[in-house]
């Protein structure tokens, strides 16, 4: 076996320069597939963030009814009693997040607009997703005070500003007419552009009474220490709840079609990266090609003096295997530093460009994803190259004619 | 018994286009410790006969026998594994791996016969020096001249402890001198250690050198002489 390697090893690098292109160009690849699947996966990671702290979370509660009917007749009472049985199903949730949820008309003298009203608890929803930073102008409500913070854009298009006042008429529980003036006490900048022309915060108490729906919400968002658990907690929740008319759902169970449309999203880097691997794998065939040829007659004569061809293939399989590894790491050590470099030098954004990120509430640098799995997924993919490619070499040993091997 | 013997062997190239019919009935058989030469010109199936009684090809018909164990019903598998614990090889050139030291060449082939460590380094530096590399023993290939190389390729082939060697051509990229310091070793093995030595060759210095000369003409043995005149001459000196 160390013979075997030591073979592997000096046939290898027999060639420097040659084995040292097929390299540098595997680490190319792999440098730039990682690099183009961060950038990609960087601006989704931003909006799955935003998605799941300001609307969905990324496990939330509600009356099995709401998915298909989301109206206060599918809310469902909430209590410490509940929390606290909740946060007791997993150790690793760390606190529970009531809202309430509803479409409502919103009038000024003019015109009228649909929005949708979030009834919060202030606090906790800071603590959550940093709402109370997203002020722009005026000031957040107390808790049952008869305020509402509007979105930006749902603002404008109303023409409202700050201490004006909106009217909102609604429905709520059973069909109960829900109407009232409420005070316009701040304006804040919603992540989400979709959300941000069409959001009111007002506190949870409030809307509750507004809504005849005392004690009640229509979603719980569950928080965890960290999303990795999502699908274990999910799980632990599910089996409290069963039988009951409540159910969990994870974030990808809540916003489907957005996951489904990031995922296409991606088709075009992932194309860039196979185009990018199969080039670079012909490149890398090229080299063991050659090896291979030129080296027929040497392996006429091993198995001429009586190397197994087995033994031989595996030499041959520990050649092609030592260049991929060896691309591989180098690759994945270079995307890392790239990486690690844009972390503590973030690509500044100007124009439009930047304006939309910090819309969104993030910083005005090139979102880049540092997810662990683009670089192993991408020392995958050259693993599979390598022992695809692998088994030419293989094949022609087993194959190998000796007689003829020995007449080239 | 016979360390190699053949029965009516045949071997024809190319049975399905134009057939060449490069050995024809040939039946020999070599004894434990003969020094034994191939000659005829070229084209006369010199080649092809050393590479059926090597267990590299195999007879269209007829029947090999290396001691008891016939060869010729051997799969490709089988011969491989035969050949390593049976048979030495000495090739014309491109004898040895090219990556490996002279060491290592010699010690590669007890390495896949599964001799421990110590042995086969102990081995590997005997017989380096018996063949007079014992200083150039770290020396790559292409670092040692073709009379170097072949010496490395006898010591090879009996670090395997083979029943027999065979060398095809084993001179022919040598010079006078070199070709006749490779024949001294071979001859000096063979005289001292039994060795049994089956070469081919066209160099008539070599043929000169010996005991039994088996002729080839057109795939079929033509002659076989043994000679007690050499060894006599040798023994007078
Ligand atoms: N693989 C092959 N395919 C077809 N014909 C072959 C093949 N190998 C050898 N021959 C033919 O078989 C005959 C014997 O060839 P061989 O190589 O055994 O001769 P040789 O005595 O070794 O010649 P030389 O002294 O030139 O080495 C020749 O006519 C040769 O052309
Ligand atoms: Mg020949």
């Amino acid at each position: 076996m160390k013979t075997l390697f030591k073979l592997a090893w000096r046939s290898l690098w027999r060639n420097k320069r040659r084995t040292l292109i097929t390299i540098s160009a595997l680490i190319f690849a792999v440098v730039a597939s990682v690099f183009m699947q961060s950038i990609n996966r960087g601006s989704h990671e931003m909006i799955v963030d935003n998605m799941t702290r300001f609307q969905t979370g990324y496990l939330q509660i509600q009356d099995y009814r709401f998915e298909n009917e989301p109206s206060l007749d599918n809310s469902f009472y909430f209590d410490p009693e509940l929390e606290e049985k909740l946060i007791q199903q997993d150790d690793r949730i760390t606190f529970v997040l009531p809202r309430i949820e509803t479409f409502m008309l919103a009038a000024d003298e003019q015109t009228t607009r649909g929005g949708v009203v979030f009834g919060v608890e202030l606090e906790r929803e800071h603590q959550f997703n940093g709402l109370k930073d997203r002020l722009v102008d005026g000031r957040f409500f107390d808790d049952s005070e008869r305020g509402v913070v509007l979105s930006q854009g749902f603002s404008d298009r109303l023409g409202l500003n700050v201490s004006d006042t909106i009217a909102l008429i609604g429905q709520g529980r059973f069909g109960m007419s829900a109407s009232g003036l409420f005070e316009v006490v701040g304006i804040m900048e919603h992540p989400l552009p979709d959300m941000n022309s069409r959001t009111i915060y007002m506190p949870l108490e409030t809307a509750r009474e507004l809504l005849s729906a005392d004690g009640k919400v229509t979603s719980l968002l569950i928080g965890m220490d960290s999303d990795r658990h999502t699908d274990a907690v999910a799980a632990n929740i599910g089996d409290f709840l069963e039988g009951s008319e409540l159910r969990v759902l994870t974030w990808t169970e809540l916003i489907p079609e957005l996951l489904e449309l990031l995922e296409f999203d991606l088709v075009g880097a992932y194309l860039m990266s196979y185009i990018l691997y199969i080039v670079i794998a012909f490149g890398f065939f090229g080299t063991i090609l050659t090896m291979t040829l030129e080296r027929i007659k040497e392996f006429g004569i091993l198995i001429s003096v009586g190397m197994a061809r087995l033994k031989l293939a595996f030499t041959l399989f520990l050649e092609v295997f030592i260049i991929g590894l060896l691309g591989v790491i180098a690759g994945v050590g270079f995307a890392w530093l790239l990486l690690y470099y844009f972390y503590l030098n973030p690509i500044e954004l100007t124009g439009e460009l930047a304006e939309t990120v910090i819309e969104m509430g993030w910083a005005p640098v090139l979102p880049m994803s540092f997810a662990p799995d683009q670089f192993y997924s991408q020392a995958i993919i050259v693993f599979l190259i390598a022992i695809f490619i692998a088994i030419y070499p293989m094949y022609r040993v087993i194959r190998l004619d000796v007689i003829s091997a020995s007449r080239t | 018994m016979a360390v190699i013997r053949t029965e009516k062997i045949c071997k024809v190239y190319n049975p399905d286009t134009i057939p060449v019919h490069a050995l024809k009935d040939v039946s020999i058989q070599v004894e434990k410790g003969e020094f034994t030469s191939l000659v005829g010109p070229s084209g006369s199936g010199k080649t092809t006969l050393l590479n059926m009684l090597g267990a590299l090809d195999m007879p269209s018909s007829g029947k090999s026998f290396i001691g008891d164990v016939e060869v010729t019903r051997l799969s490709d598998r089988e011969r491989i594994r035969f050949r390593l614990h049976n048979i030495g090889f000495v090739f014309q050139h491109y004898n040895l791996i090219p990556v490996f030291t002279a060491r290592e060449n010699v010690s590669f082939i007890m390495m896949l016969q599964g001799v421990g460590q110590r042995e086969l380094l102990e081995r590997a530096d005997e017989l380096l020096e018996s063949v007079g590399l014992g200083d150039r023993k770290d020396a790559r290939p292409h670092e040692l001249s073709g009379g170097q190389q072949q010496r490395v390729a006898v010591a090879r082939a009996l670090a395997s402890k083979p029943r027999f060697i065979l060398a095809d051509e084993p001179t022919a990229n040598l010079d006078t001198k070199a070709a006749m310091n490779l024949l001294d070793i071979m001859e000096k093995m063979n005289e001292e250690q039994e060795v049994t030595f089956i070469f081919s060759t066209h160099d008539q210095r070599v043929i000169k050198r010996a005991r039994r000369v088996v002729t080839l003409v057109d795939g079929a043995v033509h002659s076989d002489e043994t000679t007690a005149v050499d060894s006599a001459v040798k023994d007078n000196q």
